[in-house]
């Protein structure tokens, strides 16, 4: 289990104990440099909130990670192995993505869907065998979801889809798990349930998770259910770590990265027993930079 | 898994195996040659028991229907199976077996072998041998833009296709219109009445070679239908395994193709069919459309030997007959698992 009062700062970050680090990692697009020299280290256990508007390099910086573009300079490193000597399988055996956009070609079932992240374990000739099946059926069951099982996953919800999404990577094992804006297009309902899935995948065996999003309360959210969260800006090309939501999201940061006036608020819901921290925008300010 | 799922499973590939064994057996007593049924029955003893039988009969259920309908087997389920695996790997399911330009180019390859030379058996490595320049073609157009996307080996194939296509309307054009023009024309529209052992001999090895790589492979093709980045992040060189399904569909296409010409339909609408019945998932999909183009194929074939004296090419029929047979299923299945 998470602790609920470490503080992410006074995580040491080492760089030997991380899961992910990233060192110094410069990326440019035909010239035009997406980032540069970004520096950031995770421990297990510890979630990352990716936040930054809209095109300011997050996806890059992810698909990085994932081994997909490989930098121009510095490194990235998963537990210790550098990203770009790894195999796409050996890769799948580190980090499972959950896809910011899934798009959907053929009508298969969920179960269908959900075996596909047992293929890094699987031989190249081989079709999943009845020990996937029941490791899906138990993912399933732990999202109680269970339902969904021989669904044609392309009449799913938009929701429904994200879960899928996130059970498929939680049946690939993995001790790290991106997800690229999961909540994007959810209504309130999905949008939450996504963000608890999230804390039951954050809490369990030391999972690692990273998280691009545009919503800096999703990180109020899961410190609110102790999670450990660092939050990351990012902007103009850099990443400006300032450690956990309470330090990072203060009014002066929301009103630099974003140019949106705020007021951040702490309150305790009596029949929940504790302390729910949010933004509240208040009203945006000039562009002008 | 259940242990009804599992007698499901047992079920249904024993099904797939039986149902094109029983169209090879129907088709033996099938012929314009008149041998009664009774007598079939007693060929098929005396060869599996070794006696002699009447040599005529025994020549025209073994020697002319036998390879011809073992032929549409390896054919129509070559077609179907390569036509299955393109649609999941381009994520389209309106192309074909014929995707990438080997129908065109094995098209134009028969269609020149037929101008330059007397004997028809150059026809078959010409045929073979443009096929596979074609995709080459293909993939040499998809090196320009650095990646082997999707995208681009589709337009390269739509490229690559119509300059064979139009290469053989030349050939048609200068081509001697009292015997070349009729052989070519005949080839285009596809037919199995020059099926010999030999053929099977093969064209069969890149048929066999190609379809057992895709039945290898076909769970990957769900993996791979989700997508070039989510099949990498599930663990997939998707490079290699994208020219591995297409050398596979390749061969198994243009190993048919050599020997059948070009029939039209089999590579397009039987995986169709196959996911009104089976569903999508390629682990069933593949072999359900191998049994499935294999049934059809040797059916169409049986209509195209009955229905007059001189033989129909099979792209007339594989339309005429599927068409109806697709509406059908359209009807039963109301598209449901598709």
């Amino acid at each position: 289990m998470v602790s609920q009062n470490q503080s992410p700062s006074d995580v040491k970050r080492s760089g030997i104990q991380s899961v992910i680090t990233i060192d110094h990692a410069t990326f440019s697009y035909d010239g035009a440099a997406v980032f540069s020299d970004v520096t950031l280290g995770l421990q297990p256990g510890e979630t990352l909130c990716l936040l930054g508007p809209n095109g300011c390099g997050k996806t890059t910086l992810i698909d990085c990670i994932l081994g997909i573009h490989h930098l121009d300079t510095g490194r990235i490193l998963i537990r210790g192995e550098a990203v770009t000597a790894l195999t796409p399988k050996q890769m799948a055996r580190h980090i499972a993505y959950v896809p910011q956009n899934h798009t959907k070609h053929f009508s298969y079932t969920v179960m269908d869907v959900l075996l596909m992240g047992r293929t890094p374990y699987l031989p190249y000739y081989a079709s999943p065998s009845a020990e996937d099946v029941a490791r899906v059926e138990a993912v399933l069951d732990e999202f109680r979801l269970y339902h969904l099982r021989d669904r044609d996953y392309t009449r799913l919800s938009g929701g429904e889809t994200q879960l899928v999404m996130i059970m498929r990577a939680l049946v690939q094992d993995t001790p790290v798990i991106i997800m690229d804006e999961p909540t994007a297009h959810l209504d309130f309902r999905n949008e939450l349930m996504v963000l608890e899935a999230m804390v039951r995948l954050a809490s369990q065996q030391d999972r690692t998770l990273v998280m691009a999003s545009h919503f800096p309360n999703h990180a109020f959210y899961l410190e609110n259910e102790g999670v450990p969260v660092q939050v990351a800006f990012m902007n103009h090309s850099t990443v400006t770590l300032s450690g956990g939501p309470s330090q990072a999201l203060t009014q002066a940061n929301l009103e630099h990265f974003y140019r949106v006036s705020t007021q951040v608020v702490e309150y305790r819901v009596p029949r929940e027993k504790r302390m729910f921290k949010q933004i509240i925008p208040i009203h945006t300010l000039d562009k002008d930079i | 898994m259940a242990p009804g799922q599992r007698a499901k499973t047992i079920g249904l590939y024993t099904l797939l195996v039986i149902l094109p064994l029983l169209c090879v057996l129907i088709s033996l007593f099938l012929g314009r040659y008149p041998i009664p049924v009774s007598e079939v029955f007693s060929v098929i003893f005396s060869w599996i028991t070794g006696e002699r039988p009447d040599p005529t009969h025994f020549s025209v259920i073994f020697h002319i229907r036998m390879p011809r309908v073992v032929l549409g087997v390896l054919v129509g389920g070559s077609l179907a199976v390569s036509g299955a695996a393109f649609q999941g790997l381009f994520r389209n399911p309106l192309v074909s077996s014929g995707m990438l330009g080997v129908s065109s180019g094995a098209g134009f390859g028969a269609a020149l072998a037929l101008i330059l030379f007397t004997d028809f058996f150059f026809v078959y490595p010409f045929s073979f041998g443009f096929g596979l320049v074609a995709v080459s073609l293909c993939f040499f157009i998809g090196r320009f833009t650095a990646s082997t996307q999707a995208i681009t080996l589709v337009l390269g194939g739509v490229i690559v296709g119509s300059i064979f296509s139009a290469l053989i309307s030349f050939l048609k054009y200068v081509a001697d219109p009292m015997d070349e023009l009729p052989a070519i024309v005949f080839w285009l529209m596809g037919s199995l009445s020059r099926a010999e052992y030999s053929h099977i001999y093969t064209a069969g090895v890149p048929m066999i070679l190609g379809t057992a790589g895709l039945m290898l492979i076909r769970w990957r093709l769900n993996v791979m239908a989700m997508g070039d980045k989510e099949a990498r992040t599930l663990g997939l060189n998707v490079n290699l395994t994208r020219i591995f399904i297409i050398v596979c569909a390749t061969l198994a296409t243009a190993g048919a193709v050599c020997v059948s010409g070009v029939i039209g339909w089999v590579g397009l609408v039987v995986p169709h069919m196959g996911r009104m019945m089976a569903g999508n998932n390629n682990k069933v999909l593949i072999p359900v459309s191998f049994s499935t183009g294999a049934c059809f194929l040797v059916m169409v074939d049986n209509i195209s030997r009955l229905i007059s004296t001189s033989e129909m090419p099979l792209s007339i029929l594989t339309a005429l007959i599927g068409g109806p047979f697709f509406i059908y299923l359209l009807k039963q299945t109301k598209g449901r698992q598709w």
